[in-house]
């Protein structure tokens, strides 16, 4: 009679725990993963890679080397109080890595060689060997990193500008001194915790790489303020002399540089996910 | 008709409600967070707030409880976290991010660092400062620069005793008699090797000490607003 009794109060309980939390629940908590993640994080890196290259470019070309002629200066300590200086181009592209780790989206940029000037940034292990294997086939390396569950790009970042070489040629801890236009120089990687995204997903991380660039660079404009005789800020730059472009002008550049190719890999993306629909409709 | 209940068992409910209401006052008001705390705030942590680091994880508890059962029956892909969300690197950043940081974090994640990830778990703020221990670091060990700069050398070694000559001589305990891993102190590293901080006083300043390094700082920590934030 007890036991009737109390297995009646169990069933109750059991019966008024599963209306609790299935009959009368909220909606369902959305799940981390995107359920419409369907463009490949190589794709994703393919595109960031582009940009990346594109501002690089356009960094050492028109910022370090045309403004170098022009009386700029840029150093590997240009954060000194005392020295009136910019970022190198590696030191550009790891502000912009910093200002991506600032964001809640989790993409990360990193600059590596396996001649650096600095010892702290040669290649190690796994990277290593991946970057071995880039030199040798010239082709991007894509792999999975198990201790950080990380999804890793790793890209040639090439000898583009004659700045590039000769800076590291003369460096006096440069550990190679015969580099070539052309060459690959060292590799960019990029982290993401997934394997794919949604289209969303992809032009958010985009979103966030151009506001990166757009920091970086006016973090540079910030310090050129400090100068004794900064250069003009306007829409002109420094290959036409001692001027430098507004924040507004460079991302303008910017997106000039980088938008044909980056519309082509995100109609490339558009598509892969309309071809299924299409193979289904048949 | 009902039993009476005795006089004892009137007592014993009336213990069992006592005791189911005093744990819930200390568990769910805020003002009693502080009896329930694993142990004492790290150095620099008293006044800090428990929901600046417990953030209520996503969605109420039931849908978590809902969440989390459909997870166990194999109809959803991940579990969902439980009241409170983990606490992660986001949230020691909130206060402590800053532009010059020798060593962020977030460096540590790429792939060449495994061995030092392995040893020491450098992307994970609280790798090294573990909180709940009424310390500042609770990294004990002070020769840790060893797992990523055996190849260091100086273009100018300002040192009596080269930075590379230190390295072959396996002094990984001096590293820090000059440089704090962060770099937030403002401070001119000493130039001969008597004059670095001695390694006891490192350990003092992890234990919740002065700083050898000075109170100069770059950048300090934020401060939180009263809504834990």
């Amino acid at each position: 009679m007890m036991v009737d009794k109390s297995n009646g109060i169990i069933v109750l309980t059991l019966v008024c725990l599963a209306i609790y939390l299935f009959v009368s629940a909220p909606p369902p908590l959305e799940t981390n993963k995107s359920e419409e993640a369907s463009i490949p994080v190589e794709q994703l890196f393919k595109l960031l890679q582009a940009e990346n290259a594109a501002v690089r470019a356009l960094w050492t070309q028109e910022i370090v080397g045309s403004g170098t002629k022009a009386g700029l200066k840029f150093d590997e300590h240009w954060r000194d109080k005392d020295l009136e200086a910019g970022p190198l181009p590696a030191l550009f592209l790891r502000e912009t890595a910093k200002s991506l780790e600032k964001s809640p989206v989790r993409i990360s940029l990193f600059l590596g060689s396996d001649f650096p000037i600095s010892p702290d940034n040669r290649f190690e292990g796994l990277q290593q060997d991946k970057f071995q294997l880039l030199r040798q086939t010239q082709q991007a390396q894509f792999f999975y990193v198990t201790d950080t569950h990380l999804y890793t790009g790793m890209f040639a970042d090439v000898a583009i500008a004659e700045p590039c070489i000769d800076c590291h040629n003369k460096h006096q801890q440069s550990p190679k001194r015969d580099w070539r236009l052309r060459d690959i120089m060292g590799g960019t990687t990029w982290l993401y915790p997934a394997p794919a995204v949604s289209l969303e997903e992809l032009f958010r991380v985009l979103t966030v790489f151009h506001q990166s660039v757009q920091e970086a660079y006016s973090t540079y404009l910030d310090k050129v303020k400090t100068f004794a005789n900064p250069p003009v800020l306007g829409e002109h730059w420094p290959r036409e002399g001692y001027y430098l472009p507004s924040g507004e002008v460079f991302m303008r550049e910017v997106l000039a540089r980088t938008a044909p190719q980056t519309l082509s890999l995100i109609q490339q993306s558009i598509h892969r996910l309309e071809v299924p629909d299409h193979a289904s409709h048949r | 008709m009902n039993k009476p209940t005795t006089p004892r068992k009137r007592q014993h409910l009336a213990f069992l409600l006592g005791i189911v209401l005093g744990l819930a006052g200390l568990l769910f008001l805020s003002q009693m967070d502080r009896f329930h705390i694993r142990g004492p705030m790290n150095t620099g942590h008293e006044d800090v707030k428990c929901m600046a680091c417990h953030k209520d994880a996503p969605g109420s508890a039931r849908q978590q409880i809902q969440a989390n059962l459909q997870f166990v029956l194999g109809k959803r892909q991940n579990s969902a976290n439980f009241i409170h969300a983990p606490v992660s690197n986001k949230e020691c950043l909130e206060c402590h991010e800053r532009p010059n940081d020798n060593h962020p974090v977030y460096r540590f994640l790429e792939p060449r660092f495994l061995k030092a990830r392995q040893a020491l778990g450098p992307d994970r703020c609280l790798s090294c400062h573990a909180e709940h221990n009424g310390r500042r670091v609770t990294l004990t060990d002070t020769s840790y620069c060893r797992n990523c700069h055996k190849n260091t050398q100086l273009r100018k070694d300002p040192v009596d005793v080269p930075h590379d000559r230190l390295i072959a001589l396996n002094l990984w305990d001096s590293c820090l008699g000059c440089h704090d891993f962060h770099g937030n102190h403002i401070r001119q590293p000493a130039k001969t090797v008597e004059k670095i901080i001695p390694p006891e006083k490192i350990t003092a300043y992890f234990n919740g000490g002065l700083s050898p390094y000075g109170e100069q700082r770059h950048h300090q920590a934020k401060k939180e607003t009263d809504d834990g934030r």
